[in-house]
């Protein structure tokens, strides 16, 4: 079977400095699969590369078994790949519920003619377009339902925004959903909930995640596999605990010192 | 999982051809083609033009002189927006009045002089007077308009700021009409700076080299003091990173202040000098070399002092030689009414092609 | 050096040099001949209002430990006299160093101050009675300014507002006197025959009534608050039992103030009738020269409305908005017939055509269309600033290629063109040309349609994507928008928008020269909108009307028009960026945050309490 997602030797370096040095990395379709590393080893990298920010200077990024290099990042999110912020990126001064409408941009087509007219058939993606943006926010029960779809994205809490930042990526439709850094600047209880989130994403609604994580626990809990980058390279891949044991992961998160 | 499934609806989703094109690449190159083949035809044909004998080289020197001298006087405005923008990242709009508040200052000096012949009599003492005079008033213009406009807007959406310093470019020159009134008013000129001098059979305005030597001397000051002084090197440690340079024991309003006061005091030099060029002021007399000045420092590379200098000098001379090198050929009647196309297609093409300038780096947003 | 000064003293002097820079700039002088009240100028209000602000500002309620605290009227009508007094002290030290210099040396520089400037400052009283009656009446003002800001606010705020009442109804009698000959009303009810400004006894009236106005709507908001609106369709929701969708929760909402609905919404629709009523009769109401402003209020309202799309939606700050003006005047002109006007007489364009207004504007929305994305497309990457800077450029550049040598075979020149065809609807007894008030529907329903393409576009799919791009065009990018497709797109729309402005130039007027296009619309039509609000489509109107209306009407602003715009732009940025009038909707909801915040808070502790980690939970490291 072809994996849903190949990064096949990509390279992108800025400046002298190598971000990424011919990374190799595969996603299967319905796989949670995690990436780690310490600061600077290239995980956002990755993401920018797969999603179109970043051009990779070498190597090539497959999906769906067609070469995605090249596309603009919103017609790789076209394509099917969706994705979150490092530092959350929403829209501050649209509400939650324009947020995730935006999500489900990509799912419709109505132009200038059909907002002016109000066809029927703009009715009626309208209404779709709102549904399913209702649908995504309701994923997270009522953080961010009811009440809250009406308020301004800016009011929201810290953990609030991580969720919409999920839930209009999820309103675009994915079948591939790249998270980096999901549970960053939550607290403990919020990092379990998201935890669960993460999983029931792929089991109810069969999108394939790819996410960057710090957080150990969370790794441990989500993914089917594991992956481990270093200076742009991948260091280690397998299980959880595999990676968790691996000397090369140990050196590179302590030093080499640590190990002897 | 139902694999077949999402493999199926993978397939479903690809982009048409229509949407694989990049429309982007595809402007840029159209551009490029067209505007090399308008510059190429057009030099190629105003060069082999017959029979037009007042096209010789010397007419070519002539506009190339008068280019750097506007130039030279572009320079020094471009380096006001060059300092201001390398240090608060925003665009001072109103920077042209800074110029025009300077030049009209010193006018009324100038007049009253004039009257009383101490121009002609003690000329290089009442010209000093003068660039005393137009560097005290653009500083405090130049002062005030930090403390009052764009202070307490330090923080805001980019583009406030630069709505503000529209609003203000407005505010000043309408000002000055209600304080001097509307009529653009001549400025003498010492006799000592009249007349014409003529070197290799080219004859030009005595004061056209004046102006090129003043701007030079003044910066290389600049250079020197931003690289050698302890508040230079104050400005560039603002101008790298804010916060941090606060964090260093730095004090940023205080640093602002002081480059608000350069480049007043540089837009002050202009103002006198270019009065003295082109012998009249008034109040809208600062919106034009204000652009023009801020499209040098772009070219130059914005934030960066020699490329302000390098991009002023090459503006000022498109601006002289341009219309007729490039229009001439196309028997385009009156190529000098075009000049401002020329200087405003010179910013849109250096900001298309290359939005870091000449020698600089940034421009670009960063991901 | 003024900033260690005490609070009182600093507004002061803000305050006196704000009154002798009226001054010097000429505007006391000019507007001495506009009448507010009785006897009593504008220049009252020049002198008086700037000291009354800063009694205003100076006794404004503290915030102290997070709390706010309303300044004692006794401290306010301290600090309110002494601000006063400071700007007083300012203004006579100002008026004596330039009798020192003598008046005649200081107009040789600055020629605003002149004899009648002095004896205005004086109010034609002699040099001690005169400093004493500046002095103490700006004390005065600030002292009435500082106790109108403590007062109670049911109290303060009418008196306030009769005061601003007073003054509005006396700048607008040059609209409101010919309506009430109109309406069989004497005028003189209201107005001085002689002076157009207020009698006292219409003062006292328009006063009392505006007061009593005011106090009767803040009774009713009072009312407001304690009960949420229906329309408020998020009010309730969180009240509702967990786990019912939201539908739910709005209609269990509006169930409740049912019968208040019901008012409200009469209240609404008769609003809506008055001002459809007013709209149709308003040019016979006010007559040919009022008419004739409101074309070009409209006009202006058209640019700002086609400006609106491409700032206030799409973010993208076009300063070369004038471009899209001139390319529709300038294609109308051509395709109606325009003549090119030269020295030996008129001649026709090296191409035209002689279509009818009404053939020809289609086309003319289409070649402005294109234009917007011929200038769109090579700024696609370009940064907001630089992109300002670009679009100033090319404002330039379109005025420059309209009134060349080059292109006057087409254009006209410098000369400009003439001879447009007149707009006229076959079988429609309207002069548009030549009837000011005719006119008036002709860009009414103009406007109207612009209004409902705007306001369309807001709430659409488009609409979204515009706003995604102006919050942030990375991320937009990021979720599936084609950022260059809907800058393209905005571009477009503004530029048809403002084309349809440029038209209705064309053919009121009839002709052409190209100091109508001067990069002043440009940064008029983006006063207009930064007045109002950006992205608010009341707030363009407001901005229209006011920016303007107002100089229109009154004749005495018109020198001093652009250095308001200016003055506008500043001030707004500064106090107040999201405008008069900002986004109906987000205001709403900042304000309905805190009272529905309370409620879900409430009901999400009851459920974190039941919410113990899942059974996933115990897999912890």
């Amino acid at each position: 079977m072809t994996p849903l997602l190949e990064v096949a030797s990509v390279s992108k370096h800025f400046g002298g400095l190598y971000a990424l040095n011919g990374l190799e990395l595969h996603v299967d379709e319905g796989e949670i699969v995690s990436v780690i590393g310490p600061n600077g080893a290239g995980k956002s990298t990755v993401f920018n590369v797969i999603t179109g920010l970043y051009a990779p200077d070498g190597g090539d990024v497959v999906f769906g078994g067609q070469s995605i290099v090249g596309l603009l990042p919103s017609q790789v999110t076209k394509l099917g790949i969706a994705r979150t912020f490092q530092n959350v990126k929403l829209f501050p001064n649209m509400t939650v519920l324009e947020n995730a409408m935006v999500g489900q941009h990509c799912r419709s087509k109505a132009g200038i003619f059909g907002a002016l007219l109000h066809t029927p058939s703009t009715r009626r993606e309208e209404e779709k377009i709102r549904d399913q943006a209702k649908d995504a926010l309701g994923f997270f029960g009522t953080r961010l339902s009811g009440y809250r779809e009406d308020q301004l994205a800016s009011v929201l809490s810290y953990a609030n925004r991580r969720r919409l930042e999920m839930a209009r990526a999820m309103a675009t439709e994915p079948l591939l959903l790249l998270l980096d850094e999901p549970t960053a600047g939550m607290n403990p209880k919020e990092t379990l909930e998201l935890r669960d989130n993460i999983r029931r994403m792929r089991d109810e609604r069969s999108i394939t995640i790819l996410v960057i994580e710090h957080d150990m626990r969370v790794v441990k809990g989500v993914s089917d596999r594991v992956v481990a980058l270093d200076y742009g390279q991948k260091i280690a891949e397998g299980t959880y605990d595999e990676v968790a044991h691996d000397d090369h992961v140990i050196e590179a998160y302590l030093g080499t010192k640590a190990l002897g | 999982m139902a694999n077949g499934a999402l493999s199926a609806t993978t397939s479903a989703r690809s982009l048409g051809l229509l949407e694989r094109l990049p429309v982007r690449r595809i402007v840029l190159i159209v551009l490029t083609v067209a505007v090399v083949t308008f510059v190429a035809v057009g030099t190629f044909k105003t060069l082999t033009l017959s029979g037009v004998d007042h096209l010789g080289w010397t007419f070519w020197a002539n506009l190339l002189v008068i280019g750097l001298a506007l130039g030279a006087v572009y320079a020094l405005i471009a380096l006001g927006y060059t300092l201001v923008y390398g240090i608060l990242r925003m665009i001072n709009f109103a920077h042209g009045e800074v110029f025009m508040a300077g030049a009209f200052g010193s006018y009324f000096f100038a007049a009253a002089y004039s009257r009383s012949g101490f121009l002609n009599n003690q000329p290089w003492a009442a010209l000093a007077i003068l660039f005393v005079v137009g560097i005290a008033i653009s500083t405090g213009v130049a002062v005030l308009l930090e403390r009052i406009a764009y202070r307490p807007l330090r923080n805001a959406a980019r583009l406030v700021p630069l709505i503000t310093a529209i609003g203000a470019s407005l505010f000043l020159q309408n000002t000055a009409q209600g304080f001097f009134g509307s009529q653009t008013r001549g400025y003498p000129r010492p006799s000592l700076l009249d007349g014409t001098i003529t070197w290799f059979g080219v004859s030009f305005d005595k004061i056209d080299p004046i102006v090129i030597v003043t701007s030079i001397v003044v910066m290389v000051a600049l250079e020197v003091f931003v690289k050698r002084t302890k508040t230079g090197k104050s400005m560039r440690a603002v101008a790298e990173d804010r916060e941090i340079a606060s964090l260093m024991g730095i004090d940023v309003d205080r640093v602002i202040v002081t480059t608000f006061v350069i480049g007043g005091m540089l837009a002050g030099i202009a103002g006198v000098l270019y009065a003295l060029t082109f012998g009249q002021v008034g109040a809208t007399m600062g919106f034009l070399p204000g652009i023009a000045a801020f499209t040098a420092a772009v070219l130059g590379g914005i934030g960066s002092i020699p490329g302000a200098a390098i991009g002023g000098f090459i503006l000022g001379v498109s601006e002289s030689v341009g219309p007729y090198l490039l229009l001439t050929g196309f028997n385009v009647p009156s190529p000098f009414e075009l000049r401002g196309v020329v200087t405003f297609s010179i910013l849109v093409l250096v900001l298309i092609f290359r939005p870091g300038g000449i020698l600089g780096a940034g421009g670009a947003e960063k991901v | 050096m003024i900033g260690r000064l005490p609070t009182p003293v600093r507004f002061g002097f803000i305050a006196g040099i704000a009154v002798v820079f009226l001054g010097m700039v000429g505007m006391m002088e000019r507007l001495s001949t506009l009448i507010i009240v009785g006897n009593i100028s504008m220049v009252g209000i020049l002198i008086f209002l700037p000291p009354a602000l800063a009694g205003w500002v100076v006794s404004r309620p503290r915030i102290e430990a997070g709390e706010q605290r309303e300044t004692p009227m006794g401290t306010a009508v301290a600090v309110g006299a002494s601000a006063g007094l400071a700007a007083g002290v300012l203004v006579s030290a100002w008026y004596a160093i330039v009798n020192v210099i003598g008046v005649d040396s200081v107009r040789q520089v600055f020629i605003a101050v002149t004899p009648v400037l002095m004896q205005l400052l004086h109010f034609h009283m002699g040099p001690v009675a005169g400093t004493l009656a500046l002095v103490g009446g700006m004390t005065g003002a600030g002292l009435v300014g500082a106790a109108l800001r403590a007062a109670p606010v049911e109290v303060g705020r009418p008196l306030t507002a009769g005061l601003a009442g007073v003054v509005v109804v006396a700048l607008l009698s040059r609209v409101i006197a010919p309506a009430l000959d109109q309406i069989h009303v004497s005028r003189t009810l209201l107005y001085s025959a002689v002076t157009l400004g207020l009698t006292w006894g219409g003062a006292i009236v328009v006063f009392v009534a505006t007061a009593i106005g005011v106090r009767l709507h803040l009774g009713s908001k009072v009312h407001d608050i304690l009960l949420p609106a229906p329309e408020d369709r998020v009010a309730a929701a969180p009240s509702a039992e967990p786990g019912m969708t939201s539908e739910a929760g709005t209609d269990a909402g509006r169930r409740d103030p049912l019968e208040r609905g019901m008012s409200k919404r009469t209240a609404m629709i008769v609003g809506w009738l008055v001002i459809a009523t007013l709209l149709a009769v308003l040019p016979y109401l006010v007559g040919t020269v009022v008419s004739r402003i409101l074309g070009s209020v409209g006009i202006f309202l058209l640019l700002g409305l086609g400006l609106n799309i491409v700032v206030g939606y799409a973010g993208l700050l076009d300063l070369g908005y004038v471009a899209f003006f001139a390319v529709g005047a300038y294609t109308t002109a051509v395709l109606t017939g325009g003549q090119r006007v030269t020295f030996a007489g008129f001649k026709p364009p090296a191409f035209g055509a002689n279509l009818s207004f009404f053939t020809a504007l289609p086309i003319v929305v289409l070649v402005a269309a294109l234009i917007g994305v011929l200038i769109g497309a090579p700024v696609l990457r370009l940064r907001g600033d630089y992109l300002a800077i670009v679009t100033l450029g090319f404002g330039e550049i379109a005025r420059v290629i309209f009134g060349s040598t080059w292109a006057q075979s087409l254009f006209g020149g410098a000369l400009g063109m003439s001879g447009i065809t007149k707009a006229e609807i076959p079988g429609v007894a309207l002069s548009f040309q030549d009837d000011p008030r005719h006119f008036y529907y002709l860009v009414l329903l103009f406007c109207l349609f612009a209004i409902f393409v705007s306001w369309r576009l807001q709430g659409s799919r488009v609409g979204r994507a515009w706003n995604a791009m102006r919050e942030d065009e990375q991320v937009a990018d990021a979720m599936g928008i084609s950022t260059t497709r809907f800058k393209l797109l905005a571009f477009a729309m503004g530029g048809a928008i403002g084309s349809l402005g440029g038209a209705l130039f064309a053919v009121s007027i009839g002709s052409l020269t190209i100091a109508s296009f001067q990069i002043l619309v440009s940064i008029t039509a983006l006063a207009v909108i930064i007045l109002g609000g950006l992205g608010s489509i009341p707030g363009v109107i407001v901005g229209a009307l006011v920016l303007i209306g107002l100089p229109g009407i009154l004749t005495q602003f018109e020198d001093y028009r652009l250095l308001i715009y200016g003055g506008v732009l500043i001030a707004i940025m500064l106090l107040r960026p999201q405008g008069l009038v900002p986004n109906v909707r987000r205001s709403r909801e900042l304000h309905e945050d805190e009272r529905s915040q309370d409620q879900w808070a409430k009901h999400q502790l009851e459920e974190d309490a039941t919410d113990a980690p899942g059974p996933t939970g115990g897999a912890l490291v």
